[in-house]
C-alpha cells in the first residue's frame, strides 16, 4: 500500500537547504523528529512495552483490561499498571551510496538529503525503542550494521552514514539477493534510493524480501532537474557513475527523456504497489517530512 | 538577372549568423555532471533525427525568408534577354576606324594610316571578316563586314583626307552599329588616328563600346607638333568708305611647344595683295596678331586670304578665308507734318556717328513729292495728319520694291485715313490720354519682342530697357489679321506693330517722338533706348542684315528669302552650282557646305559671298592617350551590367522587369507561414514538459501557442 505524500503546513517543515547548514546529522534528525512529533496531537505509538516501570492510579477511560488486579487485591485500590518501553519491531535502513546518488542541481543533493532522511527515520526509530540497522549499498553492500536496539546503536549508525560517499554504479539485484538471504528476522525495511536500475530487477529484489514478513518502504529521491529536465544549452552530459559522455541538444531530447523517465517511474510504482511495498517520490526541493508520515504509516502497520 | 540595389547584398551576411552561433556554441559547450545517462540513452535516436529534420527545416525556412528579404530589397532587375552573347566561335569581327579629318594632312600621316590599315588586312584569319570605316566629324561605312581583302585594300587606297574636323564620338558610335552585326565572331575594334585632343568632348562620354570588344590603338600622333597656323579673323565685314577704316586682325598660333616662330603674315584681297606684309613672332605654344587697315575696298563683295609664309607639315590651316562688303549708305527720308520738333530726335539719332550707314534728309508732307520717294530705301512719316493721294500711292508702290516705311501716329495724325492706308497692320481707334482715359498720370513701353529684327540684336543686352520712358498718350490701335506687336504699353495696346509674312515693310508706331513736353505725349526721346531702337528700325526696314565675314566647315549658313524671294542657289569654290529651290520672301533656310572656300550664295538677282574655312582647332594636334580615350566610351563590367538594365525604352517593360521583388516578398510571406505553422506544431509536440522560461520551438516571428 503506498502512502500519499502529506503536506503539512509549510512553516511546520523545515527547508531541506536550512537543514543543510546543520553540520552535526544527529542534531538534524532531532530537529526534524522532534519538530515532526511534536506537531502531532496524539502518539498511539507509545507504551507498548512489555517491561514493567511503574504503577498508577486507575482513571475514567482507562481499559478495565490494564488494571493490576493483584494490587486491587492487596489495596483494593485500583492502579495501572505502566510498562518501560521495549523494541517491538525492527527497523532496516538500506541506504543507496551509488555515484548517481551524489547528483544536486542546487545546494542539495540527492546523497544528503537522503542521508537526513535515514539519520531521521534512524532517530525516530531509535527513540521509539525499535531495533535499528544500516545497509549502505551502491553495486554491492558497502556496509552494514544489523538491527538492535541497544546503547550506542544510534551513533554508529550515524556515524557510518556520515562517513559514507556516493561513488559507483547502482545496481539492486547483488544486494537485495544478500539481504534477503541474510535477514531472518521480519521487520521494516527503508529503501532510499534514486532506482536507477531496471525496475525488474528492483522489484523481484524487494519481493524476495517482502515474501519474509518484511514490510517494505521505497523512497524514491529524484532531484528536480532530473524531473524536469529544463536544460536548454546544447552540453556534454557527463554520467556520475560511469564518467561517460554525451552529447546532448537538450531541447531535442527533453520530449523523450521524460517520457521515458516517467515510464520508469509508473512501472516501479506499479510493480511496487502491486507487492505491497510503499513507494514514495521525494523532489529534493521539497521538505522530508513526507517521507517520515510514510515511515509512521508503515510502522503502524507492521506493529 | 541585374540588382538595382546590390549594395543590400550585405544584408546576406545575416544568413551566416545562426551558422556560426550553432557552431561556437557546439565548440564551447559546457560539460554538465548529470545523475545518470540511463534513460538519455535509451530516447531513440529516430525521434532525435526527426526532431533535428524538423529544426533543421524550421532553420532552412527562417534562413529562405531572410535570404528572400535580402534579395528583394536588392531590387532584382531581369535583363534584356536580347544582351549580347558571348563569341561562340574563334574567328574575328573586326571594325576597323580610319580618321580621314583635315589634321590628318599632317606631314605623311595619311599614308602611315593607309600602311598600318592595310598591314591589319593582311593580318586577317581565314573567315575573319572586316568592316572599315572612316571618320572625321561624322563616320561613313566604306566597307561593310567582308572577307575580302580585295576589297578592303581598294577601300583603304581610296580613302582621302577631308577638311572636317574630328568627333570621336561620331566614330564610335558608328563602329559599335557594325560590331552588333558580328554575332559569333570575337569581336575587334581597330582604330587608326593621331589621336588629337580636340576631337574629343568630354561632355558626350557615354559608354558606347561593349567590354567584350577587344580594342586595338593605332597611333599616329606625334608628341610635339611643328605646326603654325591661323586659328581666327575677325574683320568689320561691312563698310561704306572705300578706303576701308576697320581692321582686319589674325590670330596665329604657334602649336610647337619648344620655340618661339617669326613668319611673315600677308592680306589678299580679290587676288591681289595688299601690301605691305606683316612679320609677326609668336612665342612657344601660344598666338600672336597681324593687323591690316586703311587699304581700298572696291564696292560689293570682296574675297579676302591671310596668309601665313611658313613652310610646317600641315599647310591647310596656314591661310584663312574671309568676306566683307563695300555698300553705298542707307537713304533715309523723315517726314514731318510741318513742325520741325517731330523729326528733330529722329534725325539726330540717326546720324548720331559717321560710322551709321545712312544719309537722312528731312521734309515735310506739304514739300514732299511722290516722284522723290523711289530713291529712298526707308521713309519715315512723323506724326503727319495725311498725305496726298498721289505720295500714298506712291508709298505703296515702292514698299513692293523693298522700301522700308515707318509711320508715327502721334497727336496731329488723323487716324480714320491712316486706318485706310494700304498695307497698314493696325485699325488706330482712339487717341488715349492716360491722365484723363486710365486714371494715371502715364503709362511705359514694358515689353518687346526679342526675336524680332529689331530688338534682336539687345537680346543680350542688360542696359537696353523701354519701360524707363513714360508716355501720357499714346494711339491705340487694333492689330489687324496677320500683323503682331513688336513692343506693347503696360496695358497691353500694342506700341510698335507690323504685319509678318511676305507684307511686311510698314511698321507703325503708336506715339509721337517730338518730345513736346509738357504739354506733349512722351519723353521717349530723351531716354537711352530711343536711338538705338530707331537706328534699328531704319536697319531692318532696309532689309540690309549683316554679313558674317567666314563660316567654319561643317556650320549651316542661313539663306533667307529677300523681300520678293526667288530662286535660291549655291555656287562652291570648284565653280560647280547647286539649286537649293524656290525661296518665299523672307524665308529662311540653311545651307551647309562641305568644302572650304569662296561660296557664292544666289537669292533671285541678290548674289552674296561666304568664306568657309576648315574648323581651326584642328591645327591643334596635342594627343589624347589612346588608352584615355578608349576607357572613356568601353563599359567597365560595372557598367556593362548596368548597361544590360536600360536597353529598351518601354518603360512598361521595365517596370515588369523590376516587379520580381514583389514575388519575393510574396514567397517570404508565405515561407513565414509555414514556418510558423511548423514552430506551432513543434511546440506543442513539447508542451507536454512545459519547461519554465522557454518556449520550445516558439516561431521567429513569436507566433507560438503559449505566450
Amino acid at each position: 500500500m503506498s502512502t500519499p505524500i502529506v503536506e503539512g503546513p509549510k512553516n511546520r517543515f523545515i527547508d531541506p537547504k536550512v537543514l543543510m547548514r546543520i553540520q552535526n546529522l544527529e542534531l538534524t534528525a532531532r530537529t526534524v523528529v522532534e519538530g515532526f512529533v511534536s506537531g502531532l496531537h496524539q502518539s498511539p505509538y507509545l507504551g507498548f512495552s512489555v517491561d514493567f516501570a511503574e504503577y498508577r492510579p486507575y482513571q475514567k477511560g482507562d481499559e478495565l483490561k490494564r488494571i493490576d488486579w493483584n494490587v486491587y487485591a492487596r489495596s483494593d485500590k485500583l492502579y495501572i499498571k505502566l510498562y518501560e518501553g521495549e523494541t517491538n519491531t525492527r527497523v532496516l535502513i538500506l541506504l543507496d551510496m551509488s555515484g548517481s546518488m551524489s547528483y544536486g542541481s542546487a545546494e542539495v543533493r540527492k546523497i544528503d538529503y537522503a542521508k537526513i532522511l535515514a539519520a531521521c527515520l534512524t532517530y525516530f526509530a531509535y527513540h521509539q525503542r525499535d531495533g535499528v540497522g544500516l545497509v549502505t549499498f551502491d553495486s554491492e553492500i558497502r556496509a552494514h550494521i544489523p538491527a538492535a536496539r541497544k546503547t550506542g546503536q544510534l551513533p554508529t549508525i550515524l556515524k557510518e552514514i556520515t562517513n559514507s560517499e556516493a561513488a559507483k554504479e547502482t545496481a539492486f539485484k547483488k544486494p537485495l539477493r544478500y539481504l534477503a538471504e541474510v535477514l531472518n528476522r521480519r521487520g521494516i525495511i527503508v529503501v532510499i534510493s534514486d532506482f536507477y536500475d531496471e525496475p525488474a530487477n528492483i522489484i523481484a529484489g524487494l519481493k524476495a524480501l517482502k515474501s519474509k514478513g518484511n514490510d517494505i518502504m521505497a523512497f524514491h529521491i529524484m532531484d528536480d532537474y532530473e524531473l524536469t529536465f529544463p536544460f536548454e544549452d546544447m552540453a556534454q552530459f557527463e554520467d556520475l557513475e560511469t564518467q561517460k559522455k554525451l552529447h546532448v541538444i537538450p531541447e531535442y531530447l527533453r520530449p523523450n527523456y521524460l517520457s521515458i523517465l516517467n515510464d520508469h517511474m509508473a512501472e516501479l510504482k506499479k510493480g511496487l504497489t502491486g507487492s505491497q511495498i510503499d513507494y514514495t517520490l521525494m523532489n529534493t526541493s521539497k521538505p522530508l517530512d513526507a517521507g517520515l508520515f510514510s515511515y509512521l504509516a508503515a510502522r503502524a502497520h507492521s506493529v | 538577372m541585374s540588382f538595382l540595389n546590390p549594395f543590400f547584398l550585405i544584408g546576406s551576411l545575416v544568413l551566416a549568423v545562426p551558422v556560426l552561433i550553432h557552431l561556437v556554441r557546439r565548440e564551447k559547450s559546457e560539460v554538465i555532471r548529470f545523475s545518470s545517462l540511463m534513460f538519455l540513452l535509451k530516447v531513440p535516436k529516430r525521434a532525435v533525427r526527426q526532431q533535428i529534420l524538423k529544426n533543421l527545416l524550421l532553420m532552412l525556412l527562417r534562413l529562405l525568408i531572410l535570404a528572400l528579404l535580402v534579395v528583394a530589397f536588392m531590387r532584382p532587375y531581369l535583363s534584356d534577354s536580347n544582351t549580347p552573347a558571348a563569341a561562340t566561335s574563334n574567328d574575328h569581327g573586326i571594325v576597323m576606324l580610319l580618321d580621314n579629318s583635315y589634321s590628318m594632312r599632317y606631314g605623311t600621316n595619311m599614308d602611315k594610316m593607309k600602311r598600318e590599315a592595310v598591314k591589319r588586312i593582311d593580318a586577317m584569319g581565314g573567315n575573319d571578316r572586316m568592316s572599315i570605316v572612316a571618320f572625321n566629324d561624322s563616320a561613313t561605312v566604306l566597307a561593310r563586314p567582308t572577307a575580302d581583302r580585295g576589297q578592303l585594300r581598294a577601300s583603304v587606297a581610296a580613302l582621302e583626307p577631308t577638311f572636317h574636323g574630328t568627333r570621336y564620338y561620331e566614330a564610335f558610335t558608328t563602329a559599335d552599329r557594325v560590331l552588333q552585326q558580328y554575332a559569333k565572331e570575337q569581336k575587334n575594334l581597330i582604330m587608326i588616328s593621331d589621336f588629337q585632343r580636340a576631337g574629343w568632348n568630354r561632355s558626350s562620354r557615354e559608354n558606347v563600346i561593349s567590354r567584350d570588344v577587344k580594342a586595338e590603338m593605332v597611333n599616329l600622333g606625334v608628341e610635339n607638333s611643328t605646326n603654325l597656323g591661323i586659328d581666327n579673323v575677325s574683320v568689320d565685314a561691312t563698310s561704306f568708305t572705300r578706303t576701308f577704316g576697320g581692321h582686319v586682325t589674325a590670330r596665329i598660333h604657334n602649336y610647337r611647344k619648344d620655340l618661339p616662330a617669326t613668319v611673315p603674315v600677308s592680306l589678299t584681297l580679290n587676288g591681289k595683295e595688299v601690301p605691305p606684309r606683316r612679320t609677326v613672332t609668336i612665342s612657344a605654344n601660344s598666338t600672336a596678331l597681324a593687323d591690316f587697315t586703311g587699304f581700298d575696298l572696291p564696292v560689293g563683295a570682296s574675297k579676302g586670304k591671310v596668309r601665313i609664309e611658313a613652310d610646317d607639315p600641315l599647310m591647310v590651316d596656314n591661310e584663312f578665308m574671309f568676306s566683307m562688303e563695300r555698300r553705298e549708305k542707307l537713304k533715309v527720308l523723315l517726314v514731318d507734318g510741318g513742325k520741325p520738333r517731330q523729326t528733330f530726335y529722329l534725325r539726330n539719332g540717326l546720324a548720331s556717328s559717321t560710322d551709321l550707314p545712312m544719309d537722312v534728309t528731312v521734309t515735310n508732307a506739304d514739300s514732299l513729292r511722290a516722284e522723290d520717294l523711289p530713291m529712298y530705301n526707308v521713309v519715315m512719316i512723323s506724326d503727319v495728319p495725311r498725305l496726298s493721294d498721289r505720295v500714298r500711292d506712291q508709298l505703296v508702290a515702292n514698299r513692293k520694291t523693298g522700301q522700308g516705311q515707318l509711320v508715327i501716329l502721334g497727336q496731329y495724325a488723323d487716324l480714320s485715313w491712316w486706318g485706310n492706308f494700304p498695307g497698314f497692320p493696325v485699325k488706330p481707334t482712339q487717341k488715349v490720354i492716360a491722365n484723363r482715359n486710365l486714371g494715371k498720370p502715364s503709362v511705359s513701353m514694358t515689353s518687346f519682342d526679342k526675336n524680332s529684327g529689331i530688338f534682336k540684336k539687345f537680346q543680350s543686352s542688360v542696359t537696353f530697357t523701354l519701360s524707363t520712358a513714360q508716355f501720357f498718350a499714346y494711339t491705340q490701335m487694333d492689330l489687324k489679321s496677320g500683323a503682331t506687336a513688336l513692343a506693347k504699353f503696360e496695358d497691353g495696346s500694342p506700341a510698335l506693330a507690323e504685319f509678318t509674312g511676305a507684307d511686311r515693310g510698314l511698321v507703325v508706331f503708336a506715339s509721337s517722338v517730338d518730345n513736346a513736353l509738357p504739354a506733349g505725349w512722351n519723353d521717349f526721346p530723351l531716354k537711352a533706348s530711343f536711338a538705338p531702337m530707331f537706328i534699328e528700325v531704319a536697319r531692318y526696314l532696309s532689309h540690309s542684315s549683316e554679313v558674317r565675314e567666314w563660316y567654319a566647315l561643317g556650320e549651316g549658313i542661313p539663306i533667307v528669302g529677300s523681300l520678293v524671294g526667288g530662286v535660291a542657289a549655291v555656287i562652291n569654290p570648284s565653280g560647280s552650282r547647286e539649286a537649293l529651290g524656290e525661296l518665299a520672301a523672307g524665308e529662311q533656310r540653311f545651307y551647309t557646305p562641305t568644302v572650304p572656300g569662296f561660296h557664292s550664295i544666289q537669292v533671285g538677282r541678290d548674289v552674296r559671298v561666304v568664306a568657309v574655312n576648315p574648323p581651326s582647332k584642328e591645327g591643334n594636334l596635342d594627343l589624347i592617350p589612346p588608352d584615355e580615350l578608349l576607357a572613356s566610351v568601353q563599359s567597365t563590367a560595372a557598367e556593362a551590367r548596368q548597361a544590360g538594365l536600360f536597353t529598351s525604352d518601354d518603360q512598361l517593360d521595365h517596370a515588369r522587369r523590376q516587379l520580381s521583388w514583389w514575388y519575393l516578398l510574396l514567397i517570404a510571406i508565405l515561407a513565414a507561414v509555414v514556418e510558423i505553422y511548423i514552430a506551432n506544431r513543434s511546440q506543442r509536440a513539447a508542451s507536454g514538459a512545459p519547461i519554465p522560461g522557454k518556449r520550445p520551438g516558439s516561431s521567429l516571428f513569436g507566433f507560438g501557442r503559449n505566450r
